[in-house]
């Protein structure tokens, strides 16, 4: 009970956290609802018992990324009027619609029977997460055997925003 | 579940790639900044194409498996797809060499970040694994916004470049997202368990919404109408060789993990037919319809390219259905091979009078093709056959592809789709042999050669494109039983 009641809350929370990066015109609003909407996040991890990657959410993003936000932020400095106007357009407001009517289906038809709250689903999860889940060791195995070629390749990924980022920020060739 | 190092051997097309790029962006680092040091690259960079290549065909033989305890898997599907990237790579590089000498824009990361892009292609073809899909997606997709920002001359290639970035974010959320749906569903991000899921017929909202979700991803990818919008802006702005590796090797990784996705994620009981089928309807007719009144012959080739990517996604939705499967696989490969070996001789051309263009600062028009016979015989001709080729008239290798795709469409029920694919392949002969007449027909303006040297390079790799697009229409055979053993996979 407790559980579902700080779920609602956490999800409440990035949620609206989330709308705030997007709707608002300041971007240093955005970066700060952004943070919130991180902590948030962090506590639904804590939820699924994923307590390494809530502190690492923590630390990564609304610690050491959201620096690197706020200072590219700082440092572009633009001004109100650089901003443009707010304008509601046709088609801004069909997306509007299709995204909420989106939403609505999903959660009205999938959501409910995808998670359920009982049923041997549930005990089968509460089963495996006795078993360190969660914990370093149980994320470094995971990460290190199971998922070894994805991590390998997030490497290359890396390597490759780097050498992409580069030729972009270059003088023109 | 250990990690077993013989799993290396199967993803070795993409470790050279990917070695490739390592050993030029190195190199460079001993270098004088001046720019004749710089020539070795693209002939570096070819050869680890060609190493990836033969590595991809030396692998063909060999029975299917499964790599890394089920998130990849070294098939002759794989395989096809990797050799068709490679020699696309190959191709472009020897293509790019005199483009780039001549605009004076050589630089290793220009090669190292096509190679960087190939490797990406070669793990997207094997992936099957929803993770791997994605990173080797992003893989590919970085540095390929990246080669199209790499010509920053003028505003339209920084607003291409921009567009793809923005537009692709988007198109890759919208797949990390029927990712995260597909992983409610079946609590496990393998196609094969995905599969399992689908079979067993729980949490279907979840299902289909995440196979939307993921097709829609790809639909981007692959220039699908309705998202297509980026792509006459990006096909223009990027320089040539870099649109003609776009245009072959982009979309054969994407078309290979949407059928991997498709087929083997949700391929029991085939209900995402239906919505393909809609796709290359819209695809066909809004891609050649928007290409008649274009007068760039780039934007013509943009507009062209999503038209085929209508008749591939025919292809596509011939394997939803119970007839034999493999024949379809069979004709997608096939298609993909013909069409990349003609837009990349067709993007060749392109290069070769952009490149002009660029030196004299005019605008890409077709009447800058206009008596293009008469100094260069050999260049229009080739111009001529690739854009036949494109058209699907035989002998060329567009003929033959559509041929194979449309006789599958036949056997898999879909005569409708088939029908409206031929009609619609007919009135692209208007355009496409627009670009003919302007070669032969009208007569130059004002005379101005090409300049420059270094067209040798170029050339080459123009014959080499022509070479093949001649023989897969003229005797296809090898080529048909080579795509045919690679779609073997699919069974039936």
């Amino acid at each position: 009970m407790a559980e579902a009641v700080l779920f609602y809350l956490f999800a409440a929370g990035v949620l609206a956290g989330g709308s705030q990066v997007v709707l608002r015109r300041n971007p240093i609003y955005g970066a700060v609802s952004l943070v919130g909407c991180f902590f948030f996040l962090a506590g639904i991890y804590v939820l699924l018992s994923a307590h390494l990657i809530a502190i690492l959410q923590v630390l990564v993003y609304a610690g050491a990324v959201m620096v690197l936000f706020v200072f590219v932020i700082m440092l572009l400095n633009l001004k109100e009027e650089e901003l443009g106007e707010l304008r509601f357009t046709f088609w801004k407001v069909v997306g509007l619609v299709a995204v909420l009517a989106t939403a609505a289906v999903i959660a009205w038809r999938a959501l409910g029977p995808a998670y359920p709250s009982t049923g041997p689903a549930r005990d089968n999860a509460i089963l495996l997460a006795a078993e360190g889940f969660g914990g370093v060791k149980a994320v470094g195995r995971t990460l290190y055997l199971a998922a070894v070629l994805p991590f390998e390749l997030t490497s290359l990924l890396l390597l490759v925003a780097i050498v992409a980022a580069v030729v972009v920020a270059k003088g023109k060739i | 579940m250990n990690f077993n190092p013989g799993d290396l051997y199967g993803v070795l097309p993409a470790l050279l790639l990917a070695a490739g790029a390592l050993v030029l962006l190195t190199s460079e680092v001993f270098l004088r900044p001046v720019e004749p040091d710089r020539r070795y690259q693209a002939w570096v960079a070819a050869a680890f194409a060609f190493a990836g290549l033969w590595a991809s065909l030396a692998q063909l033989g060999d029975p299917a498996q499964p790599l890394f305890a089920g998130a990849a898997v070294s098939d002759g599907f794989a395989h096809i797809v990797a050799a068709v990237v490679c020699a696309a790579l190959f191709l472009s590089c020897i293509v790019a060499f005199s483009y780039l000498e001549s605009l004076r824009a050589t630089r290793g990361e220009f090669y190292a970040l096509a190679l960087f892009s190939a490797s990406g292609m070669c793990l997207l073809a094997q992936a099957t694994d929803l993770v791997v899909i994605f990173i080797s997606l992003e893989v590919m997709s970085l540095a390929v916004y990246a080669l199209c920002a790499y010509l920053r001359r003028g505003k339209r290639p920084a607003e291409a470049a921009f567009k793809y970035f923005i537009l692709g974010s988007f198109a890759s959320a919208i797949f990390l997202y029927g990712a995260a749906f597909a992983f409610g569903a079946s609590g496990s991000t393998r196609l094969a368990d995905l599969a399992a899921t689908v079979r067993s017929g729980s949490a279907t909202t979840l299902v289909y919404a995440s196979a939307a979700l993921l097709a829609a991803g790809f639909a981007f990818k692959v220039a699908a109408v309705p998202f297509h919008m980026w792509v006459p802006d990006v096909y223009d702005g990027a320089p040539a060789p870099v649109t003609g590796f776009m245009a072959a090797g982009v979309k054969a990784a994407a078309f290979a993990t949407l059928v991997r996705i498709l087929v083997s994620g949700y391929g029991e009981g085939g209900r995402w037919r239906g919505l393909i089928v809609a796709l290359a309807y819209l695809t066909m007719l809004v891609g050649n319809l928007l290409a008649v009144p274009q007068r760039s012959v780039k934007r013509m080739l943009a507009y062209s390219s999503i038209a085929h990517a209508g008749y591939l996604l025919v292809a596509v939705a011939a394997m939803g259905t119970s007839a034999p499967r493999a024949d379809a696989a069979g004709a997608l490969l096939f298609y993909l091979a013909s069409y990349g070996a003609t837009v990349i001789g067709a993007f060749a051309v392109v290069a070769i009078i952009e490149r002009k263009l660029a030196l004299s600062g005019l605008g890409d028009d077709l009447s800058s093709w206009a008596g293009l016979s008469e100094k260069h015989p050999a260049l229009a001709a080739a111009m001529s056959l690739f854009m036949i080729s494109l058209a699907g008239v035989p002998p060329t290798a567009g003929f033959m592809a559509k041929l194979t795709v449309f006789r599958s469409a036949i056997e898999a029920d879909l005569v409708p789709l088939a029908i409206f694919g031929v009609i619609t392949s007919v009135a692209g002969l208007y355009y496409y042999l627009r670009v003919v007449v302007y070669v032969y027909m009208v007569p130059e303006a004002k005379a101005d050669a090409v300049q420059g040297g270094r067209l040798l390079s170029a050339g080459l790799a123009i014959a080499g494109c022509a070479l093949i697009v001649l023989w897969m229409g003229v005797l296809p055979g090898s080529f048909a039983a080579l795509a045919q053993s690679g779609a073997a996979v699919f069974g039936r």
